[in-house]
């Protein structure tokens, strides 16, 4: 025996959690392009939508915010803060969305944790959705997950015949589920998909032991360093923060930054640390497979849900990357191919 | 016609006579193209050429600048010589280029293809590059033209509805800035969104910050922009910039007769001045 939820129950529950006022953030059809959005009702949730073009990070990590305004009155200065009081809902995570949440908590929460990120994340409950079907871009079980893996969620849902199988995976989900018209019955769960496998093994290491060679320069050769790939993925968490002012009042607004941006590593006295294609492409990925799980003991940055090798105009696929590593690694380390 | 592109450019690296050829290769997907710089004969068997190879190469002649490149070029992707010549960015003498008939390309992106053709094909003039070295004429019949259905169709609309349309698709930009990296006719050393101080644009990924790049990008390509409709397909939230561009190709040759990279004598209307654009009113 497991619990059901049906279809009308789902929306039912999520317009009953809208009501009480809980913001809920889920795919959405915007155009044609499915994105993650605050929705009205329950009923605008692209239920059987694959991906989102971007990942749900936007909620927890928005594209702007304002971390806090100043005004100037009377020779004083009134400081407020940029707060999120309220309760939201992230619906229709995919397991590999689930993990991403947990890569960036992993910086965010951090002592001193990010005050913005952890005041959402304590206040947003992970309702996840898993995979029935893989895309083939997937690559979640290389990456420490899986299409049917409940971790780091607080609601599990699978799809089944008619509704939903459900599955509370933590106290948070638990109390969410109140809410919920569940029915108890035997509910026969669906095979997961199997997305493709990459060798994934010791990918520190080896990329450690090919930071300096050519092959960089030529992957690079086609990047146009444009930022879609750290904008769309679920784990790139650099930003940047700058003061709006006006009259007698500032606003200090942190938004989303990529390592691929011009500028982006330049220093006091215009020095640019990382001036070649090669070196500004090997960037992202020594952040996601060398500098994150040298820094945060272990985990790699990615999560494998292949959005940006889906987005990417030129093609930089993050697959043929590791493979690629993976290959040159056994076959010329250490015969002092260098570059840079 | 793959082979012939194959062996031109073993025939241009065995000589010596480039570094590099910028063609097309086949994506990870099995069925998109994507560029590849082959810098030796043997790398030249990976070439492929088909109705998937969107891509305008030409704008990678920006990175290479100085280095003998030799490149594919469609005839849209063949106006980015012209222009980046007359703009001063490029050496003809360096640039090999390497044309290519076009009867018009598929919109691609990674795992799906469609049968039709892009719609901006539907408005191109050409059939043959405008500047070649060598030519290659890839067989098929071309549809037949279509102009900027989209275009009269946002004409028809009263600015106030224009005004809504179009911030209804800014709202989405998440400025990325793809369209910016992969326009030929966009490679200032710092863009004017990139400038610290004074800074013209707040950071703000946000609706009127995203409205005034959008404005100023496309102002900034008035009488430059080839049409390759690069910005338009990379686009990660679908933003129809070509409509913009389209609009503004019309606008400027409505106003001066000048369609920028058709040939290589004609001067922008930006270098030159005649005397009798003081008495045109607008």
């Amino acid at each position: 025996m497991s619990r059901f939820l049906s279809l009308d129950g789902l929306l039912a529950w999520l317009d009953g959690l809208l009501k009480e006022g809980t913001v809920v953030v889920a795919p959405t059809l915007v155009e044609g392009v499915s994105l993650y959005q605050p929705v009205p009702a329950a009923a605008e949730i692209d239920l059987d939508g694959g991906a989102t073009v971007l990942s749900p990070k936007e909620w927890l990590f928005p594209q702007s915010h304002t971390l806090f305004t100043v005004e100037r009155r009377d020779g004083a200065a009134e400081l407020k803060e940029g707060t999120f009081d309220g309760r939201a809902v992230l619906f229709g995570l995919h397991p590999c969305d689930a993990l991403g949440v947990h890569l960036m908590d992993v910086p965010f929460l951090a002592e001193p944790a990010d005050a913005s990120y952890r005041e959402r994340r304590e206040r947003t409950a992970l309702v996840g959705l898993s995979c029935t079907r893989c895309r083939p871009e997937c690559f979640c079980t290389s990456m420490g997950t899986a299409p049917d893996d409940p971790a780091h969620l607080d609601v599990m849902l699978t799809p089944v015949e008619g509704g939903y199988a459900v599955a509370a995976a933590s106290e948070k989900g638990e109390a969410l589920l109140a809410s919920a018209v569940l029915e108890e019955k035997a509910v026969p769960l669906p095979e997961p998909p199997v997305p493709d496998r990459l060798p994934t093994e010791d990918l520190p290491r080896v990329f450690r032991a090919l930071f300096g060679h050519a092959y960089w320069g030529r992957v690079a050769d086609r990047c146009i360093h444009c930022n879609i790939c750290s904008y769309v993925c679920p784990t790139c968490y650099c930003f940047d923060v700058r003061d709006y002012s006006r009259g007698n009042t500032a606003e200090r607004v942190q938004s989303w930054e990529s390592c691929q941006a011009p500028g982006f590593a330049r220093i006091a006295g215009g020095y640019e640390p990382r001036p070649s294609k090669a070196a500004k492409m090997r960037q992202r990925f020594a952040h996601k497979f060398l500098y994150f799980p040298e820094a945060f003991d272990g985990p790699l940055s990615c999560t494998g849900c292949g959005r940006c090798v889906r987005s990417c105009p030129v093609n930089i696929d993050i697959r043929e990357i590791i493979g690629d590593l993976q290959r040159i690694g056994v076959s010329s380390v250490g015969s002092g191919e260098k570059q840079d | 016609m793959v082979e012939e592109v194959r062996d031109k450019a073993r025939e241009l690296l065995s000589a010596g006579t480039v570094e590099c050829v910028i063609g097309y290769e086949r994506a990870t997907d099995g069925i998109t193209a994507r560029p590849l710089f082959a810098y030796s004969p043997e790398e030249a068997d990976r070439f492929i050429l088909d109705r998937t190879c969107v891509h305008n190469l030409a704008r990678y002649l920006l990175d290479r600048k100085g280095k003998p490149t030799a490149v594919v070029v469609k005839p849209c992707d063949s106006r980015t010589i012209n222009l980046l010549v007359h703009e001063n960015q490029i050496e003809r003498d360096k640039v090999f280029a390497i044309g290519v008939t076009c009867p018009g390309v598929v919109e691609a992106h990674w795992g799906e293809t469609t049968e039709g053709l892009q719609s901006r094909c539907g408005s191109c003039p050409l059939e043959v590059p405008v500047v070649y070295d060598h030519l290659i004429t890839v067989p098929g019949e071309r549809q037949p033209r279509t102009g900027f259905p989209e275009l009269e169709k946002l004409e028809a609309m009263s600015p106030q509805e224009r005004l809504e349309f179009w911030q209804q698709q800014f709202q989405r930009c998440i400025r990325c800035y793809a369209c910016r990296q992969v326009c030929p006719g966009c490679y200032c050393p710092i863009c004017f969104v990139d400038q610290l101080d004074p800074m013209w644009v707040g950071i703000k990924i946000a609706p009127p910050e995203n409205q005034v790049w959008h404005l100023i990008r496309a102002f900034h390509l008035a009488g430059r922009c080839i049409e390759c409709g690069e910005c338009q397909r990379v686009c990660p939230v679908n933003i129809p910039l070509m409509l913009l561009n389209q609009k503004l190709t019309a606008e400027v040759e409505g106003m001066f007769d000048f369609r920028p990279g058709l040939d290589a004598e004609t001067l922008p209307p930006f270098a030159t001045f005649r005397k009798e654009e003081l008495e045109a009113e607008r």
